[in-house]
């Protein structure tokens, strides 16, 4: 006799959610739009939109439109995995895409592999089960920074830039990937001839990073290398120059990054990464800023190359799906992609059953200049092999 | 020495957000868990102010303090006006719901993006030298300085102004307060606008200092042990639970692992309110039901 | 039950009978055959909320029991969500434990920690009380981060399916039926004892201590029972979520949960069963219902991320709107539609009992 009115809701619910005819091409991405952590990813979910909607103009992919379906899990497991959810039952997504912090990766996963519905990652960090040699046959990877190889990037530039010994403090952010990356590059980091003198994992709401930055002051590092989400990079790095510390220091180049470099305005500041920064103004960031123009944009267009590098893969991978499409066609196609990016990285991605990265990863660093008064990159394409 | 300046700068910062959540304890006993996004409104106000009036940072500054003043007036008569007599429990869920809301609109309206007010203020945040080679930054100074003052205008106002006395009684017994003339809605509409005058100025140094963005709503909240480990209704209390927690965090930051530092202001708190229930400098009440 | 035309009860038997009237026993048995008909016709997403809500309702009955009942504000409730999760999570991948052996082992590893939970009840009261609760929550979930980031677990613990004599479960309608028997039982376990010695113990306790004691309950024993048992079934709802889930991670356990849990059981109606659980299908719903309205709401066009920030708000603002006008909770609307139907056509009790 109670509850009929949680009945009546209930029914209410279940009636209004009328299938969809199947007319497009339709992807599910799940990103942190909202909550705590938007500030990095929800330029990635904005661009991808983006993305999407000049490939609709363009007349879509095998003259179908593709439908993106955006989620906003607000950085929380429980929600991706529910988007991810309503993605396959729902939706009928073929393709599942995740922007979001690492501790959804799980939950979306978790129910990929239920459904057997490929998963890109597309913005963030890329998870050990993408690389090779026995990657997961259903994640695929297309974000740049990836915690092994940036280390050893940003270790064996370290150990070309300087003469002297290094001592290197380390930075994380007290998340488990960023700190699993902090703690390979100490690993690593002997190999190179460089000593790791201090490593600070700071938690990420933090009132006032002096007093991390006092005790990595106080190990004396000439070298700090940081990986981890853009704020604690830098802000650890401010902190660090107001204690009057006169060391270098280089940290992975976010979505922020060339914004960011320009505002901090400190030539020991390098930023490396797989993107080609906006400076470089090839032909594909005119693209970009042309897409811009017509669209209201909330974050700014140098944020969003990530995301737009990601629209590529999905435009691709959906370009070789026949229609009408499903999740096995597109898992076929996905698995041996080859994308040309155009210049925003220095090699295409190329996908393989026993690789889900990239066989090459290629980098740039950038730095500030105080004469030119301009971010400028100080070293071109290097390249580390993914093995 | 550096130590020692990192601690003092850290228990500005815990005090001068705990002391919102003391003032609206102490004169409503509603625990306002919307304090945090109440310091994130203040930031972006001064965001959007200093954005309007480039030219002007004093003006922009004085201009969010008032306008933080009048988002608190306006919580409280638009909202907790009507949750006065209601479940003490069920105002403090509404001061959460009240948080996710002003979460949401500070997306809304601002995005997400990462802001820095000091550049669009157009001032600078050098480090000063002190003695011994300690370092300060500017701001930081100032935050500690604005502390300072907030708290002995507090003390001041409470002690010996006449809202002030006011707001002590009705904080003590509102239907005696009530029954004497005193306008119960107008001193608690005041403990709002103050207290998120304080969140706000809290919430502007911050950023001022750093940077802005959604994670300004947990620092509000690591600032609570230090309100409670004081006492919830004392403000002395609050500036000595700042230090405490403020030493405890900076030591272990330096000595021993920086991880403990979001777990450990809690075990402080937990072995002070094992011993003295009601806070350091708490009084003791009579809470008993939920 | 209230009855408008007197209680009508003479022997002991016919108080000890849950459902009395014919009424009450077709209405449960209509309701109950809908809600095992429910998931063969209803879509997957639909069989997905309710599996949601199912959880959901477990976690919020045990907090109804600590908090509605024996009057002990709890804000760790995730913290003890972690336990139960985070011990099938270690005991499947450390020793491929199976689903019987993780679930009675959340649930002694939650009734652990509800004593610790319990401890400062005895000399803590209200807020000071929700916030020490508040405090064993954050260690929780530094230990669980501590566990996923020594084992190399970055992203989460992930589970296997459970599988029970041979029959996995995998999918979203098997998972109906064995979420639907925990929430069914969680509830005739709570119902049953409310009515008994222990229930009626913390009802005193919850009106006045002293007076309680003075009644002769031991009020010491009486809370901790009541924050072990509450905290046992918390973990029990852990353990099931990360199964349903398939992974384990600390930030699926964040402060936000623990306040979710707290607005289902104040926003149910403090101190009634129908009110957990109708708390917690409004929580559960409620952003689906606002994503819903927005949607067709001509707001789409924007590129940007602004629905989200819009569903976001209007989420906020639903939440306060509610505890504005309805702070006794929905209980207090179902009582009044109730009351509306048994007096009519009297406006008004003409005596007041209370129930």
């Amino acid at each position: 006799m109670n509850r009929w009115k949680m009945i009546a809701a209930l029914a209410a619910l279940s009636f209004t959610a009328a299938p969809w005819a199947q007319d497009a091409y339709v992807v599910g991405l799940s990103g942190a739009v909202t909550g705590p952590n938007a500030d990095t990813y929800a330029p990635g979910v904005e661009s991808v939109r983006l993305y999407i909607d000049q490939l609709n103009k363009r007349g879509g992919v095998n003259g179908k439109p593709v439908r993106l379906i955006v989620g906003d899990n607000q950085g929380e497991p429980s929600k991706a995995a529910a988007d991810a959810k309503k993605f396959i039952t729902q939706d009928n997504a073929v393709l599942l895409a995740n922007v979001s912090i690492s501790s959804t990766y799980g939950p979306m996963v978790a129910e990929a592999k239920r459904a057997r519905v490929p998963l890109l990652f597309a913005g963030g960090a890329c998870p050990a089960e993408v690389l090779p040699p026995n990657p997961d046959e259903l994640q695929f990877c297309s974000i740049g920074p990836a915690m092994k190889y940036d280390a050893e990037m940003a270790l064996r530039f370290i150990k070309e830039q300087s003469r002297e010994p290094v001592k290197l403090g380390l930075v994380a952010m007290a998340i488990p990937l960023s700190r699993a990356g902090i703690d390979y590059a100490e690993s690593l980091a002997p190999t190179f001839g460089i000593t790791p003198v201090a490593k600070e994992q700071i938690p990420p709401p933090t009132p006032d990073y002096t007093p991390y930055a006092s005790k990595l002051k106080g190990a004396d590092p000439n070298w700090v290398y940081s990986w981890g989400p853009w704020i604690t990079e830098v802000k650890t790095f401010e902190a660090l120059r107001k204690l009057g510390w006169t060391g270098r220091y280089i940290a992975a180049a976010l979505n922020p990054a060339e914004d960011e470099l320009a505002r901090v305005k400190d030539e020991l500041f390098y930023g490396f990464g797989p993107n080609a920064m906006f400076l470089e103004n090839l032909p594909v960031h005119q693209e970009m800023r042309d897409a811009a123009r017509g669209a209201k944009l909330t974050y700014p267009i140098t944020q969003m190359t990530e995301g737009w590098v990601a629209g590529m893969v999905i435009e691709q991978t959906l370009k070789k799906v026949a229609w009408p499409p499903t999740p096995e066609k597109v898992l076929a196609a996905i698995g041996t992609l080859k994308v040309d990016t155009k210049g925003l990285r220095g090699g295409p991605i190329e996908w393989s059953k026993t690789n889900h990265f990239g066989s090459k990863q290629h980098y740039r660093v950038y730095r500030w200049d105080a004469k030119k008064q301009a971010v400028v990159r100080v070293q071109d394409w290097v390249t580390v092999d993914v093995k | 020495m550096q130590l020692a300046v990192n601690i003092v700068v850290l228990a500005a910062i815990y005090a001068l957000i705990s002391c919102g959540y003391v003032l609206i304890y102490r004169v409503s006993r509603v625990l306002n868990l919307a304090h945090g996004e109440l310091m994130l409104v203040g930031a972006y106000l001064l965001y959007s102010t200093a954005s309007l009036l480039g030219g002007n940072p004093l003006t922009a500054v004085a201009m969010a303090a008032v306008l933080g003043l009048l988002v608190g007036v306006l919580v409280y008569v638009l909202l907790m006006r009507r949750m006065t007599g209601e479940m003490v429990l069920a105002a403090v869920l509404c001061t959460i719901a009240l948080g996710v809301m002003l979460r949401g609109a500070t997306v809304l309206i601002w995005s997400a993006q990462v802001r820095h007010p000091m550049e669009a203020l157009g001032w600078s945040n050098p480090s000063l030298v002190l003695f011994g080679d300690a370092r300060i930054s500017l701001i930081s100074a100032i935050l500690i300085g604005a502390t300072a003052v907030v708290y002995a205008a507090l003390f001041g106002f409470l002690g010996f102004t006449r809202w002030g006395i006011r707001m002590r009684a009705a904080g003590q017994n509102p239907l005696l307060a009530s029954q004497r003339g005193i306008q119960l809605h107008g001193v608690y509409a005041l403990a709002w606008g103050l207290s998120t005058f304080t969140a706000g100025l809290a919430g502007m140094l911050i950023s001022l200092d750093s940077s802005l963005d959604g994670t300004m709503t947990m620092i509000g909240l690591k600032a609570f042990p230090a309100a409670l480990v004081g006492g919830l209704d004392s403000l002395a209390g609050a500036l000595i639970g700042s230090a405490i927690i403020a030493i405890a965090e900076v030591l272990l930051i330096q000595f021993v692992n920086p991880l403990l530092s979001d777990v450990v202001p809690f075990f402080v708190l937990l072995a002070v309110l094992v011993i003295r229930p009601w806070g350091l400098f708490g009084s003791k009440e009579e809470l008993d039901r939920v | 039950m209230p009855n408008a035309s007197g209680y009508f009860r003479t022997s002991l038997d016919q108080d000890l009978v849950l459902l009395d009237t014919r009424t009450q026993k077709v209405s449960c048995a209509v309701f109950c055959a809908l809600l095992l008909f429910v998931p063969f016709v209803a879509k997957p997403l639909f069989i997905d909320i309710a599996n949601q809500v199912f959880l959901a309702a477990i976690g919020a009955l045990a907090l109804m029991l600590v908090t509605g009942f024996a009057g002990q504000i709890s804000l760790g409730h995730a913290g003890l969500l972690a336990a139960g999760a985070f011990t099938a999570g270690i005991l499947f991948k450390e020793f491929a434990a199976p689903i019987w052996v993780t679930l009675p082992a959340s649930a002694c590893i939650g009734a652990v920690f509800g004593l610790i939970f319990g401890l400062p009840s005895l000399r803590l009261r209200g807020l000071y009380l929700a916030v020490s609760t508040l405090g064993l929550h954050f260690i929780v979930v530094y230990l669980g981060g501590e566990y996923e980031t020594r084992r190399g677990f970055s992203t989460g613990i992930p589970l296997d399916p459970p599988s029970i004599g041979g029959w996995s479960l995998d999918n979203g309608r098997a998972w109906y039926f064995v979420l639907l028997a925990f929430a069914a039982g969680a509830t005739l376990f709570s119902i049953n004892l409310l009515r008994s010695k222990t229930g009626r113990a913390w009802r005193a306790l919850r009106s006045n201590e002293t007076v309680a004691e003075a009644l002769g309950v031991h009020v010491a024993g009486h809370k901790l029972l009541a924050f072990v048992i509450s905290s046992a079934m918390t973990s029990i709802a852990g353990c099931l979520f990360a199964y349903y889930r398939s992974f384990v991670s600390v930030e699926a356990f964040s402060l936000f949960l623990s306040i979710q849990y707290v607005a289902m059981v104040i926003i149910g109606g403090l101190g009634s069963i129908l009110g957990a659980l109708l708390g917690a299908v409004f929580v559960v719903l409620l952003p689906y219902i606002v994503e819903w309205v927005t949607a067709i709401l001509p707001l789409t066009a924007s590129i940007s991320g602004l629905i989200f920030a819009i569903n976001h708000t209007v989420f906020g603002v639903v939440m306060v709107l509610f505890l504005l006008f309805e702070p006794r909770g929905l209980v207090g609307i179902w009582q009044r539609l109730q009351n509306y139907f048994l007096l009519w056509p009297f406006r008004q009790t003409p005596l007041s009992s209370e129930r």
